[in-house]
């Protein structure tokens, strides 16, 4: 078996592997510890250059009761909520009805169907900014909610439907014949029969979608402009002042809008990781 | 029928207003949408105070405030402008605004500043509002430029606060063979070295040639820019600067003022809140004047001016017009500007100035020692693009000053480009 397990290996090797481990474990959360760090010191170790050592004083209570009680960070929270939860139920929606049309049914243009939403995966998004910007703006949904729900369900449906199709395809048609022969409708056989054997898939594929979504910096930039509507990736730099960066507010604030997808993982985490290998291996 | 009626009442009312000095506050009426980008907690409140303020004189007005990140702003403005355009949006002064007042996007507000209670009181700054002999906007503060040092240092040395070049370089010689800095500065962002630029050529070749310099009329391969550049090399070769500037900004600089390392700061006065924060009293901390380089030409100064302006797309101009003249009145700009709020300088001449050793100094200089003029800083007075091709070229002049033959021929070649 490639790679030998680590507990077979030569003694010598084993203790390489038990003494780099825990450096390469730092390494990869330094920024993250970093950022840890900041979020409890006052704004003033920054202008005495105390980046690394000792905080001068414990502000954690300080820097955390200003992201929540005396900055717009509650409504960006909800504003994530609000625009991530609608695109995953609408995004999943979609594409398990897309799935299974795909998935089931054989008529001439399926596969091209099927790869026009691949396709889509792999248009660089960054080239969608200005038709998608003037697009919401003539639909007069620029700056709102709903404009970023609507554009990210559209462009997410894509890779849902791959991972749909796929995963539906993987499913024993038999199941479906037999209910075809039992005169159900075809409706009712994508309500009663695939759809429940469908929930690992959704559970997965939603777990992806909400980090996806509340990760989401570009769009929210693009498309959103104000408190009112941009999520909390978009509203962590509001902190920033015309010319002084608040680097403990700022660090408070991402460790506050990263907890959301962390708890996510952490909780979901058998979900997400079948979502991640789901779609590959048929 | 009905709308001549209400132009005969607009008029009269502005009529009465210019009589008798008194807002035309009945007649305001409908939505007023202002776009902020005072995105940070302390102006952010003092907008919002104040918007209040505007709002209970004018209770038959519908107000709207947005306030936008001050960055995200700067690129936002080109989009809502033209598609989204509020009443009241702030933005800068000078060039700064140039692209959007050649693009018609700004109202002229010439008329304002006829009236005698702005004519009169806002005379410093009507310079950086005017383009094209009209004015497009009103400002509603500013702030000085100038050297931040720590007296403490310059005690313990037996140094006094220059004010020319020679007495400067002397100081200068004396703290770096103590083994200091004399200045610390961050040039990752470039801009900083633009005030070093900015102070070295309006005191070696005036005021006039540096704004002729930033319109694109002048070569920057001549002498006089050649001139400026060898006063700056003068420091630069004495040690004068910190190492290793360009991976700092400017606040990554500061902690070498503060844990004394340097002795001195060219820097606007948002300097102060975070040196006072780190611990610096006002005896540590103090403020001089750029010195006098070439004797024949007379002191300008750095002082940029945030401004309202009233976007030509705007649906209640009328509204907006009163609201730039309260933002501007006397009482307005005193306590808009005072240190519990923005803490700068107001800009009608009336107002109270805040007792603050900094700010009083400040507007003692610009009122009366800033005889040559007022300019906006670097990348607010040259264009967009010039300003960033200039200042890389600083900041690689500050890091290998050898290079500089290279870097002004580069920079005469942008020139061409640009301005063409």
């Amino acid at each position: 078996m490639f790679p030998t397990p680590i507990a077979k290996q030569s003694r010598g090797a084993q203790i390489t592997y038990q003494a780099m481990l825990p450096l390469a474990l730092i390494l990869w959360l330094a920024p993250l510890l970093a950022v840890a760090l900041f979020s409890v010191k006052p704004a003033a170790d920054f202008t005495t250059a105390n980046y690394w050592g000792w905080p001068s004083s414990f502000d954690g209570v300080a820097n955390y009761g200003k992201v929540f009680l005396q900055s717009d960070m509650p409504r960006y929270l909800l504003n994530s909520v609000l625009i991530t939860v609608p695109t995953v139920i609408g995004a999943v929606a979609l594409s398990c009805m897309t799935g299974f049309a795909l998935g089931v049914y054989r008529f001439r243009a399926n596969l091209w169907i099927f790869f026009m939403f691949v396709a889509g995966n792999f248009v660089p998004f960054q080239i969608l900014m200005v038709p998608v910007r003037d697009l919401t703006l003539g639909l007069g949904l620029y700056n709102t909610k709903t404009g970023l729900v609507l554009f990210h369900i559209a462009f997410q449906t894509g890779f849902c439907t791959l991972f749909m199709r796929n995963f539906i395809r993987a499913l024993p048609f038999e199941l479906i014949e037999a209910a075809r022969v039992e005169g159900v409708s075809e409706w009712r056989i994508f309500w009663f029969v695939v759809l429940p054997l469908m929930r690992p898939a959704i559970a997965a594929l939603s777990v992806l979608i909400f980090t996806f979504i509340w990760n989401d910096y570009f769009w929210a930039v693009v498309l959103t402009q104000g408190a009112e509507s941009q999520p909390v990736t978009a509203g962590i730099t509001s902190f920033n002042a015309q010319f002084r960066a608040a680097y403990h507010l700022m660090s408070a604030g991402s460790i506050v809008a990263a907890l959301p997808p962390v708890a996510m993982f952490f909780l979901m985490q058998k979900h997400f990781i079948a979502g991640l290998t789901l779609g590959a291996v048929k | 029928m009905h709308s001549s009626t209400k132009t005969a009442l607009a008029a009269m009312a502005a009529s009465l207003s210019l009589g008798f000095g008194a807002p035309a506050s009945a007649e305001l009426t409908g939505d007023l949408k202002i776009f902020l980008d005072t995105s940070n907690p302390a102006p952010r409140a003092t907008m919002e105070a104040m918007i209040a303020r505007f709002a209970e004189a004018h209770p038959g007005l519908e107000i709207e405030t947005t306030v936008i990140d001050r960055e995200a702003y700067k690129t936002q403005i080109r989009n809502f402008l033209t598609a989204n355009a509020p009443d009241v949006a702030t933005w800068y002064a000078a060039n700064r605004m140039r692209p959007y007042v050649e693009a018609g996007l700004f109202e002229d507000v010439s008329d304002l500043w006829a009236e005698p209670a702005i004519a009169d009181n806002l005379a410093s700054t009507k310079g950086a509002l005017t383009i094209d002999g009209k004015q497009w906007g009103v400002p509603y503060t500013y702030y000085q430029w100038g050297v931040y040092y720590r007296q403490d240092i310059f005690q313990e040395l037996g140094l006094s606060k220059p004010t020319t070049w020679d007495e400067e370089k002397a100081n200068c010689e004396k703290i770096v063979a103590s083994g200091r800095a004399c200045y610390t500065i961050g040039t990752k962002f470039l801009w900083t070295a633009g005030g070093w630029f900015d102070y070295l050529n309006m005191r070696t070749n005036g005021f006039d040639f540096h704004m002729d310099l930033a319109s694109g009329n002048v070569s920057w391969e001549d002498e006089r820019v050649r001139q400026t550049f060898a006063n700056w090399r003068e420091l630069i070769d004495m040690g004068g600067f910190i190492d290793n500037h360009q991976t700092y900004s400017w606040q990554e600089a500061l902690p070498f003022m503060v844990n004394g390392d340097a002795a001195a700061y060219l820097m606007g006065n948002f300097a102060v809140a975070p040196l006072r924060d780190a611990g610096l009293s006002d005896d540590q901390l103090d403020f001089y004047q750029f010195v006098s380089i070439n004797p024949d030409v007379e002191l300008a100064e750095d002082a940029p001016t945030d401004t309202f302006h009233i976007p030509a797309n705007a649906q209640n101009k009328d509204a907006a017009r009163e609201f730039l003249r309260f933002a501007v009145s006397a009482p307005e700009q005193t306590i808009i500007n005072d240190p519990d709020n923005l803490g700068q300088l107001p800009v009608n001449a009336q107002s109270q100035v805040a007792d603050d050793k900094f700010l009083q100094q400040g507007f003692a200089m610009l009122s009366s020692n800033s005889p040559g003029g007022v300019a906006q800083f670097w990348d607010r007075d040259a264009p967009a693009e010039m300003a960033k091709v200039s200042m890389e070229g600083f900041q690689e002049f500050m890091v290998k000053p050898d290079n500089l033959d290279r870097i002004l021929s580069k920079l005469e070649r942008a020139r061409q480009r640009i301005y063409k």
